[in-house]
């Protein structure tokens, strides 16, 4: 693949050296449900997808050496209970979550336990200098509600390709490539072996120092597009479409992040009525208040949220 | 061979192989691999977090045992 772009085009400004160098840090993820996170929209993730919550939040971190790190957190407040009807159901709730970290250069481990017994485990592995493997998964004491998801994640020079395994029968594959300095175009396919469900999906990256634009497609129908632009060293706007063909659903959203010297902003607006804001104010070193509200007019749910983190 | 094929009738008509030694293969297989997985499950889910903590106390510099307990 590398032989093929040491010729350079003739519309590109950038020198041919830089060609080769091409790497990209973009991973190209799974689409369907299981898969948390998907970084080819990451910073508009990041800017329009805070972790908005409800109810009052606690978490203290402490360290123990550079590597090794405890965590303790308490929330309490109502928590949404999926129901058929259109009117939300939220339970108060109250829980106790003690997690471990250890993080390394070559390995990474993630451990969340909550007191109703549900795990949330995160393992990352550097095998070789190109090869990774990454694990994670949530169990539960309830049976079949436990998901778990192995990947194997290879770096090439300026390409980058991913297999992945999922219980219940769950196969993925993606790939990603840059073709110029600032453009990546990836793909993926999978198979969900429990729902007799495959599909194929393409992506785009742009990105120069002061914007990001992304684009997605999917079989299973959705079509993802995102653009972010960094207005500046401390804002940034973000604005995202998405769009699933299958069943005729829409969703535009605008969003603004200021990361000023204390406090960290995050607003953002949506075309179903939904209103949202979230706050992060650094009090004195390793301690933060959280703020955290959101407004959705059109189910007439309205959310506020407030808490405090102790620790680095 | 022909004890295998008496023992594992768990009512999994998969019915691929003819022959019902390749059956009671395949349907061992599977049923090895089932035990493996919950069995890793149960494992994974008590030993996870210990491990973390036993590979954290371990790392350097080697912190003490009345760090890991106080709130401090």
């Amino acid at each position: 693949m590398a032989t093929a772009l040491n010729v350079p085009p003739p519309t590109t400004t950038t020198a041919p050296p830089q060609m080769k160098k091409e790497e990209e840090k973009v991973d190209y993820l799974n689409l369907p449900c299981p898969i948390p996170y998907e970084e080819i929209h990451r910073e508009a993730l990041m800017s329009l997808k805070p972790e908005l919550f409800e109810g009052m939040r606690f978490d203290f971190t402490k360290g123990l050496n550079q590597k090794f790190s405890l965590s303790h957190s308490v929330f309490m407040g109502p928590m949404e209970i999926p129901s058929q009807s259109t009117e939300t159901i939220k339970i108060p709730t109250a829980n106790y979550e003690f997690g471990a970290n250890f993080i390394d250069p070559k390995l990474m481990l993630f451990g969340r336990i909550m007191t109703d017994g549900r795990l949330n485990a995160r393992l990352k592995c550097d095998l070789t200098e190109n090869l990774a493997l990454k694990a994670n998964a949530q169990l539960t004491n309830e049976p079949h509600m436990s998901h778990g998801m192995v990947s194997f994640d290879y770096k090439g020079k300026d390409y980058r390709s991913q297999f992945q395994l999922g219980n219940g029968a769950l196969f993925g594959a993606n790939y990603i490539q840059s073709v110029t300095p600032h453009l990546a175009f990836g793909g993926e396919v999978f198979w969900a072996g429990q729902h007799r469900k495959s599909g194929i999906g393409y992506a785009a990256r742009y990105n120069t120092d002061k914007m990001v634009a992304t684009g997605q497609v999917a079989s299973t129908g959705l079509v993802a597009l995102s653009y972010v632009q960094k207005v500046s060293e401390k804002v940034s706007l973000a604005s995202d479409l998405m769009y699933n063909y299958m069943s005729r659903d829409v969703t535009a959203s605008f969003g603004y992040d200021y990361i000023l010297r204390q406090c960290r902003l995050r607003g953002k607006i949506d075309s179903n009525g939904c209103v949202a804001a979230f706050l992060e104010e650094r009090l004195n070193m390793g301690l933060n208040f959280i703020l955290s509200a959101e407004l959705d007019h059109k189910k007439k749910d309205y959310k506020f949220g407030f808490g405090l983190t102790v620790g680095e | 061979m022909a004890s295998k094929v008496a023992l594992k009738t768990k009512g999994k008509a998969s019915g691929k192989k003819a022959s019902p030694e390749e059956k009671s293969m395949a349907q061992n297989l599977k049923e090895w691999s089932t035990w493996a997985v919950k069995k890793a499950k149960v494992i994974t889910h008590y030993g996870f977090i210990p491990l973390v903590i036993i590979i954290g106390m371990n790392s350097e510099p080697k912190p003490h045992l009345s760090q890991l307990l106080s709130p401090v």
